[in-house]
């Protein structure tokens, strides 16, 4: 029941501002602009398309082939930067958004992951996820921003995890919960 | 559209290795795409007229002003916030990015936007770490990240110079 409201509360949110979106650029700017706006998002969509379904591909075959949880033996609190390293790099090729990240946290953390690890993990699944880059970065964007934005995330994952590190907070991991 | 060409190739490839796997292995690829498909076609549905539709709200200074190439620093804060504020998936981001793009926003502006949405994302914290996790890893995990946004925008301003490309306003 929680998992379906928030699910539905990204549509809702979402509905609700393109909603008003809608009126507004009708009310402000004429029937012209609104025609315009919906020629674009047509645009669009036929656009990214077919990278969305290859993409969606991708994700669920890679889903079954990397054993993420098996590396997170080379995860633990005395890793180092090479921990890091690896971690930042399986989240880099996570695919899949947060209902198939936030669980991989658990996973890691069960298989010895210690919290500097999971949270390169989970902030270059977030930022650097090659997945999002080929499939909506590169197409939408262009290649040369693409790797503009990918160069100057690369670094992001090593230094949320080492300042992870040494913030003086500890986190245990929740009971295992449905989905 | 090189990139197209690249991540149907690539999602082949990555196909090819779940069949050799076996049959039923591939089908369970196939099922992950469907429920993921259908998970996220309706929001693209609606999160593509969003972001054309607040393009076309967007008044041109905020795009050329507050987040133009010459904004600065200041011009990295407020997009990092903003960026962090957007919700939902890379289907509402990218789109609002290119139209923000399109109208004269500055390169490393949108650098520290895309890191911001990605590493702050106020909307996904609420939605699944909180609960996924827990308050604390939310808390750490954002005091470890606040500062990643305006440093990725820093290091885009570093680099802009190597892709003499991403200058001229489109």
């Amino acid at each position: 029941m929680l998992a379906l409201a928030r699910r539905h509360s990204t549509l809702l949110a979402l509905s609700a501002i393109t909603v008003v979106a809608v009126v507004l650029v009708r009310v402000l700017k004429g029937p012209a602009a609104v025609a315009h706006a919906w020629g674009g998002s047509v645009d669009l969509m036929l656009g990214i398309l077919p990278s969305m379904l290859a993409g969606m591909l991708m994700a669920g075959s890679l889903k079954q082939l990397i054993p993420s949880g098996a590396l997170a033996k080379w995860m633990g609190a005395e890793s180092g930067w090479r921990g890091l390293v690896i971690a930042s790099a399986v989240g880099m090729a996570s695919p899949g958004g947060p209902m198939a990240a936030f669980p991989m946290v658990l996973v890691l953390t069960a298989g010895g992951a210690d919290i500097g690890c999971v949270i390169s993990f989970i902030v270059s699944w977030g930022l650097n996820g090659f997945n999002r880059i080929l499939v909506w970065e590169m197409p939408l964007l262009g290649t040369d921003f693409a790797l503009l934005r990918f160069l100057s995330g690369l670094p992001m994952g090593l230094i949320a995890g080492a300042l992870a590190r040494r913030i003086p907070m500890t986190w245990v991991p929740p009971e295992p919960k449905q989905r | 559209m090189s990139g197209q060409v690249i991540i149907i190739l690539i999602a082949l490839v990555c196909f090819g290795l779940a069949l050799r796997r076996g049959i039923p292995t591939a089908q369970r690829a196939l099922r992950e795409t469907k429920t993921n498909l259908a998970r996220v076609m309706p929001m693209m549905l609606v999160a593509m007229p969003m972001a054309t539709f607040l393009a076309e709200l967007i008044p041109a200074d905020v795009a050329s002003g507050w987040l133009g190439a010459g904004s600065g620093v200041g011009g990295l804060v407020i997009a990092s916030f903003a960026g962090g504020l957007i919700p939902g998936g890379p289907y509402a981001s990218f789109p609002l990015v290119l139209t923000f793009l399109k109208a004269g926003a500055g390169p490393a502006q949108m650098v520290a936007l895309i890191t911001g949405w990605a590493v702050l994302a106020f909307h996904r914290v609420v939605m699944w770490e909180v609960p996924f996790l827990g308050p604390r890893f939310a808390v750490i995990r954002t005091l470890a990240s606040i500062a990643l946004p305006l440093l990725a925008g820093l290091i885009a301003m570093a680099l802009l110079p190597l892709f003499p490309s991403l200058a001229v306003p489109r």
